[in-house]
């Protein structure tokens, strides 16, 4: 039998699977990716002012929104590309050492990764949402000592990170043995 | 039912250190996409993946334990910061099917 727990304020809803896919520019070397909800996903090359866009990798992902029972507002993530753990980060990184200090007060540090504009430029994620995504995975974790901290991209990881690092099913669907 | 308890019962190797928890329910996934959306906190997560990110999607979550199917192993580092993250991993050679009947028959719903 278990006990009748409180309702958390915050719940991921609309849940939309689909894929993120990573295209690359091959004259300007520009790397892009963005969410596509069909059921293929589509592969083609195409034009885009200067820019052709080839297809570069996969993802199978999903978007979400979450609902405030308090409000009954629902909020979008869109902007929202994937989560960065800190244990996934290089050993000498800055938010590595931010993570396993936060790791000794029992908190996990998770970067949000968010897509690109067209222009390369990041799409953040505004404070509001960063705080009701943190309480959404927070609300979660009621019954444990630990806590997770989500965090905007300040160190622009998503120049430097791999899509592998992100917790996105890219490349996972292989078989690969470990990482 | 305590996972130590239920490990020892379905003959689990453990293969990172042997945390303790309360196991509420089972979550079968391959994909941690899958696993951040649908999967809650305590479920024992029956995966075959022994990627790191598995480990992110499962500390997100809280889940209480991993169970690696088909004698797959995880890296060392994979290891190394499942141990951090006090998440215990295990490992079977029976695959996930076999898994979810013996889980259910150990009383697990």
């Amino acid at each position: 039998m278990t006990s009748e727990t409180a309702k958390p304020r915050y719940e991921m809803v609309n849940v939309r699977p689909g894929h993120v896919i990573v295209e690359h520019d091959g004259r300007s070397r520009a790397v892009r990716s963005y969410f596509s909800a069909e059921p293929s996903p589509p592969v083609e090359e195409y034009w885009e002012g200067v820019h052709v866009w080839k297809h570069w990798g996969t993802a199978q992902s999903f978007q979400f929104d979450v609902l405030d029972h308090a409000t009954g507002k629902t909020v979008t993530f869109n902007e929202l590309l994937g989560l960065l753990y800190y244990g996934c980060c290089q050993e000498d990184s800055a938010i590595r050492l931010i993570g396993e200090l936060a790791h000794e007060n029992r908190i996990s540090i998770y970067i949000a990764i968010t897509y690109e504009a067209p222009d390369g430029t990041p799409t953040r994620l505004s404070r509001d949402k960063l705080v009701i995504l943190n309480r959404l995975f927070n609300d979660r974790l009621q019954a444990s000592k630990k806590k997770v901290l989500i965090l905007p991209d300040l160190f622009d990881l998503y120049k430097t990170m791999s899509y592998g690092q992100i917790m996105i099913d890219f490349g996972l669907t292989s078989m690969e043995e470990g990482r | 039912m305590k996972l130590q308890e239920l490990a020892a019962k379905l003959e689990l190797k453990c293969v990172t250190q042997a945390f303790d928890k309360d196991v509420s329910g089972v979550y079968i996934s391959d994909m941690v996409s899958d696993v951040i959306a649908n999967a809650k906190p305590g479920d024992l997560l029956v995966t075959v993946q022994i990627h790191s990110n598995v480990i992110a999607a499962a500390n997100l979550v809280d889940i209480c334990g991993i169970v690696v199917t088909q004698g797959k192993l995880p890296a060392e580092d994979v290891v190394k910061m499942a141990n951090k993250a006090e998440i215990p991993v295990f490992s079977t050679n029976l695959n996930r099917w076999q898994m979810a009947t013996r889980l259910y028959e150990a009383g697990i719903r």
